[in-house]
């Protein structure tokens, strides 16, 4: 069966060239979502097993990075977070809207250029502890735009639903994060806490476009 | 434009999702407010922070090996004895000339569909069983006792999974898993006959004997397709659609899908 072997070698070259590179990236992704690098490993291999089996329905020309998370969404969702009780919607205390004058200036400014390697890593720290209190939801969010850069197309595909619930839930976790954070920057000094800012309503981009259209 | 609006859509704005007049409109902004400047250095800076934090963490070096090893596997599967179920039937002819009855489908549908989209016919439907046979998925639930079987599809299928038995004393029932036709929630039976993988598939299709031949087996009505130089052969009863698909003989097909005992 010379023929089908060759086919076989081939598309599995193929396969393992176009993969590899994207091994941290799921292997990171898989370690966050599951927090358990034994949990993250099969993750990350039932993922491959099943982009393999899948690979002929990957369309060429389109992200295969996407496609690779896409899948290992999917078999999180199913597996690993089928056999936990937890599951935090984002009706849920997602869905309780977070003020977008959040924190203040000097508060901003404190974290927007942490002075020294120590505040740095103090920072970082907290960082993960904020993002490790977000929802699977929030997290996944993060981590697609944040950390691998997908566009919001591309996170649209992966989480599968319409990219304008990727924009108010990418919103809505990063504004969580930032308040956590700022919270405990505050308590831990990192930070002076003040509140001189105001906390501001959300304003739809659609009707500031609508009101130019007005003008105009 | 506002401090608030811009403010508001800043992560979109670094995220570069913006169109390009909303993105033009706030670069204008921002050149000329340092209130929303300051709001833009802190947006930029906790994302790079976040990035550094969270991200970047390294596979263990075993882990491309190990994933290697069961790709391994899958390829000895499918160059081992896939199927009459090649996609390309002419193809698959030219590469196994001799190895007729290497596999058989069998599929047991409800009468009652799911709606389903007018281009999703069964001739579709056909080509989506073919290839869940050819890539010869592994079982969740291994052979044992028919109330495990039934305990494992329960919630999982709109209707009740028994492993079908045969009055071939070949035919053994290997496993089972959880699987998808379409839209459709299906259950997989793995059996083998004499040496010969055997799939039966049971999901809700009444489309599936749309246009199929059909003739009689000791008794019973018969329909087939012929799909690529395969035939898939389907019986109704009670209501239930019951198909057999493989390149093994097809009076051995007719006889086993006549024979078949599914509701007991």
């Amino acid at each position: 069966m010379p023929r089908k072997s060759k086919k076989i070698a081939v598309e599995r070259q193929l396969f393992e060239v176009e993969a590899q590179p994207h091994l941290n990236a799921l292997y990171s992704m898989a370690l966050r979502l599951t927090r358990s690098p034994v949990d993250a490993e099969d993750l990350v291999q039932d993922t491959l097993v099943r982009a393999y089996r899948f690979y002929d329905r990957f369309e060429a020309g389109t992200n295969f990075k996407a496609w690779l998370l896409r899948i290992q969404m999917n078999t999180f969702v199913n597996r690993y977070r089928r056999a936990t009780r937890e599951r935090q919607v984002f009706d849920g205390p997602m869905a309780v809207p977070v003020g977008e004058g959040v924190m203040s200036r000097a508060s901003m400014r404190g974290l927007t250029d942490p002075v020294g390697d120590a505040q740095r890593r103090l920072i970082a720290g907290e960082i993960n502890r904020a993002f490790e209190e977000l929802s699977d939801e929030a997290r996944a969010m993060v981590l697609l735009a944040d950390v691998e850069e997908l566009s919001y197309k591309e996170i649209a595909e992966v989480i599968g639903c319409p990219i304008g619930t990727v924009m108010s839930r990418l919103h809505r976790a990063r504004k969580q994060l930032q308040v956590s954070l700022h919270q405990h920057a505050v308590q831990l000094g990192i930070i002076e806490g003040d509140d001189d800012d105001d906390i501001e309503d959300p304003i739809p981009l659609e009707a500031f476009r609508s009101r130019k259209a007005r003008k105009s | 434009m506002s401090c608030k609006l811009v403010r508001r859509h800043l992560g979109a704005f670094v995220d570069g999702e913006l169109d390009p007049a909303t993105q033009i409109e706030f670069e204008r902004h921002l050149e000329a407010c340092p209130g929303c400047q300051e709001h833009l250095a802190f947006e930029g800076s906790l994302r790079q922070q976040t990035r550094d934090s969270i991200g970047g963490a390294r596979a263990p070096e075993h882990l491309w090996g190990r994933t290697l090893h069961r790709l391994d596997e899958i390829d000895e599967a499918r160059a081992d004895h896939t199927s009459p179920i090649e996609v390309r039937p002419m193809r698959w002819r030219q590469t196994w000339p001799i190895a007729a009855a290497a596999a058989a489908v069998l599929i047991i549908g409800g009468v009652v569909g799911l709606p389903e989209s007018p281009e999703y016919q069964s001739a579709g439907m056909l080509q989506d069983v073919m290839n869940l046979h050819s890539q010869a998925l592994p079982s969740d639930v291994q052979a044992e006792a028919p109330q495990e079987v039934v305990r494992y599809f329960k919630g999982k299928t709109p209707f009740p999974v028994k492993p079908a038995k045969f009055e071939e004393p070949s035919m053994k029932f290997i496993g089972a898993r959880y699987i998808r036709v379409g839209s459709r929630p299906a259950a997989a039976l793995y059996y083998n006959l004499g040496g010969h993988r055997v799939t039966l598939l049971v999901f809700q299709s009444p489309e599936i004997v749309r246009n199929a031949q059909r003739t009689h087996v000791g008794g019973r009505e018969i329909y087939y397709h012929d799909v690529g130089g395969n035939v898939v052969t389907i019986r109704q009863q009670g209501g239930v659609n019951y198909a057999f698909f493989g390149d093994i003989d097809r009076r051995v097909l007719f006889r086993l899908a006549a024979n078949a005992r599914v509701a007991y």
